[in-house]
This record gives structure tokens, sequence and C-alpha cells, in this order.
């Protein structure tokens, strides 16, 4: 779970990690990180999933320059790729086009996320 | 989407240095430990030995600060390091919640370091089964230095000193008086002991630390130094970092490394025997003779307790196989 530049809006993401956590997941908080941060940290722990928690209105670049970072080391396709946070819908269609699996806005519950990574974790 | 775990890939990259095939075999030996033999078998005893230092203490006292803070000053001196990091697994979820990566930041892109967070997984003793499989994988992988940070640990969770050559102890101002500093356990295992947080006080748990360690009476030619630091200013590390050298010149012109390298194999040895054991026992005592004593326990038996496991142990005929 990863907060991409500065945005001092943590609380999104440690919700979401809590709730993952009750969950029975085992969740890497990574707090605020740069675009190669976050690509080494889900790299070096072998993560199933990256969040990527964003109230910034930076989500479609941030996302954008992880996505190019993962595809230039070829590891992409081994994580499934989320991103929350304050998110326009008319977003979500640009975000899954890029390759992120889901986008969950505001009002999201977390029961919900921890569904879908269970459904669609890849093996 | 299949995710690639193939081992002999994985073990062709991982001799040309490669993190992510690194990453992918540390994730193997701590999910599938039946894949470590597999995988060891690629290595040979030749293969790099690594300096392994531990830090422990109690939550919050600042381990993973003063591990970004002293590694920082051996990547600059050019040294290579593999770092563990453990955080305790929820007893009621089996989840956690690992957040000793968001103080390593800055160091975290270094080429020469690699970090990983293990969750402690139901072992008991402050860190988790597979530290030990990842500290060889590191050795493999050619690290000069070795950092295993525990969990927040109690009194009585120091397995990390039968694994490290050196234990840093952590503590903080505050810690107690000079009764919680006889008390055994924790604070008997440090080679080194660290006052972190500085800039709070704590001249009197020094005064306390060094009175404790000039009364104790069991020596091995090494008094353990006490030091001050300030792990987010950087104040004292460098000190510290000097007594950590210090006592590996030590354990190695005394000869100590090489009894602490045994111990460190011994302690697994134990381990993975009892392991086997455990499993051969499983399957040899069913859960109807376990609900059986269980019953008698409760009805009006519970002090023939020792004498039903008896009974029931003796009668049990191993039989080992290789596989267990």
């Amino acid at each position: 779970m990863s907060k991409p530049g500065i945005d001092g809006h943590w609380r999104g993401g440690v919700v979401v990690s809590r709730g993952l956590r009750d969950a029975g997941m085992e969740v890497i908080f990574g707090g605020f990180q740069n675009v190669e941060q976050i690509v080494e940290s889900a790299i070096s722990e072998d993560v199933d999933v990256i969040g990527l928690s964003m109230h910034s209105g930076a989500h479609l670049a941030y996302t954008e320059r992880v996505i190019n970072l993962l595809k230039e080391k070829g590891v992409k396709d081994h994580f499934l790729i989320l991103v929350g946070g304050v998110i326009p819908v008319m977003d979500f269609p640009t975000l899954k086009e890029m390759g992120v699996a889901n986008v969950y806005g505001p009002g999201t519950v977390v029961a919900d996320i921890t569904k879908f990574i269970v459904e669609n974790i890849k093996k | 989407m299949k995710r690639n775990y193939d081992i002999d890939v994985l073990i062709e990259k991982f001799k040309k240095k490669d993190k992510i095939a690194l990453a992918r075999l540390i994730t193997l030996v701590e999910n599938n430990p039946e894949t470590t033999t597999n995988i060891f078998n690629n290595f040979d005893s030749s293969e790099n030995d690594s300096y392994i230092i531990g830090i422990t203490g109690s939550p919050g006292v600042g381990k993973s600060t003063l591990v970004n803070a002293f590694s920082k000053i051996l990547l600059e001196n050019g040294k290579s390091i593999g770092i563990i990091s453990v955080d305790p697994t929820s007893p009621f979820t089996g989840g956690a919640f690992l957040g000793d990566r968001v103080r390593m930041t800055d160091i975290s892109l270094h080429p020469n370091i690699f970090i990983r967070s293990l969750a402690s997984r139901g072992y008991k003793g402050g860190i988790s089964r597979a530290v030990f499989d990842i500290s060889l994988l590191y050795e493999a992988f050619g690290m000069d230095f070795i950092i295993i940070e525990t969990v927040g640990v109690g009194q009585s969770e120091f397995d990390i000193y039968n694994l490290a050559y050196t234990t840093i102890v952590i503590m903080v101002p505050g810690y107690g008086d000079s009764i919680q500093i006889q008390k055994a356990g924790i604070i008997e295992v440090g080679d080194i002991y660290v006052v972190n947080k500085k800039d709070l006080g704590g001249e009197d748990i020094v005064v306390q630390m060094e009175m404790m360690l000039d009364d104790a009476t069991v020596q091995s030619g090494w008094r353990a130094p006490v030091v001050m630091t300030n792990s987010i200013t950087g104040e004292g590390v460098d000190k510290l970092i000097e007594k950590i050298l210090y006592h590996k010149e030590h354990l190695e012109l005394s000869e100590l490394l090489k009894e602490k390298k045994k111990h460190r194999f011994a302690y697994k040895i134990e381990e993975l025997l009892s392991s086997k054991i455990g499993k051969v026992l499983e399957s040899l005592i069913s859960e109807d003779d376990l609900n059986k004593i269980s019953n008698s326990v409760l009805q009006g038996k519970k002090f023939k307790i020792y004498d039903m496991v008896h009974d029931l142990f003796s009668n049990v005929k191993f039989e080992m196989k290789k596989s267990d």
C-alpha cells in the first residue's frame, strides 16, 4: 500500500490496509513513496497486489508512471494493481485501460476490496 | 495470469545478481518450505559468508529508523546489505500490517541494498521461521552484512540471539529502574546496548546499564558497550557502527565467531528436527486420542494428565520417512 507523491492524506490508505489486515492479509505499508520506490518495494517484497492511494488529483499521471516502470522492468503482469482515493468516476475507464484491475472511489466498502482481491489474485 | 516461480530460471538469474529472482526465491522459501531443499541444492559452502547483525527492542523504540541510519553509513563505505524486518502476525486473523519499510525509504533505492518485510506467522521468539532461510539466500547472493530486525519484543523473545553474530538491544528513556535492568532475558542478550531517542534524556538508564554490565559475572571477554543515539538526526550512529565493527573484530580474533556460526546452525537443526518429530507425532496420534485425554481430564482426571500423555506416547511406534 503506497501513497505516491506529496499528499498528506494517509487516512484512506491506513483504513484500507487495516481492513485487509483484518481480512487475514499481510499488508506492507509503504507510506509516501516516489514511483521508483513503489516499484522497488513491490518487487523486493514480491507482493501480490500493488495498492495506490491518491487524493491529490495526480492519479492519472502517477498511475501511468508506476505502470510504465513496471513494464520497463518486465514485471507488470506479475501484480494485481488497484487504485483508490478521491478519484472522479470519469477517470475510472482511463485507469483501467492503463492496466489497473479496479478503482475505488469515496464510499467504497473495504469488504468489496477484499472480495475483489481474493477473487482476482494472480496465482 | 500465471506468476513465474520456476526455480531453475530463478536460480540462473539469482546467480547474475538479479533482485527480482532473489525476491521470488524468498517468497518460495517463506510460503513453500518444501521447495527450500531444491533451492539450496544449487549453492555450495564456498558461497559468501555474511556478517549478521540482529536488532531488537520493544515496539516503537526506533529499530527500523536506526537500521535506516546505520545502513546508510555502511552503504557509503561500499558494503552490500540484506535487511530482514519482522512485524507481528495477528493471532486472530492471520493478517499483518508491516510498517518497517516506511522508515527505510531513504536507503531503499540504493543498488547495494535489499529489504524484505516478513510477518511472524505464529512463530514465537520475535522472528519468523523463514528468517534463517532468507539469511542463507542473502549469503548466497553475496551480501556483506545481513541485518535482522525483530518484531517489537517483550522480555522473553530473544531468538535473534541464536541467529545474529552481533545482537543490538535498543532501549529508550523511561525504560525502568535498576530492578528492571537486573532481570534476565532480553536485557542480557545484547552485545551492544543502545539508548535511542537521546533527545528525551536517558542518562540515568545508561548509568544503570553500565553498573549492571560491570556487575555481570558471565565472562565472554566482551564487555557490552552502551551507546546513546538519536536515530532521526543520526547523532551517535557513527559511534554505534564503530562498536559493531569492534565487536565483529573481537569475535573474529577470539575465534568466538566460529562458535556463533556453529550455534546459528545448531539452533536451526534443532528446530528442523522438532518440526519433523512434530509432524510424525501428528500423523500417529489421532484427533480421537487427543479428545479422549481432554475429555478424561474434564471428567475428574485432571491430576492424571501427565500419566495419560505418557501412556499415549509410549504406545506410539515411530517410523520416519525422509520426506517428513
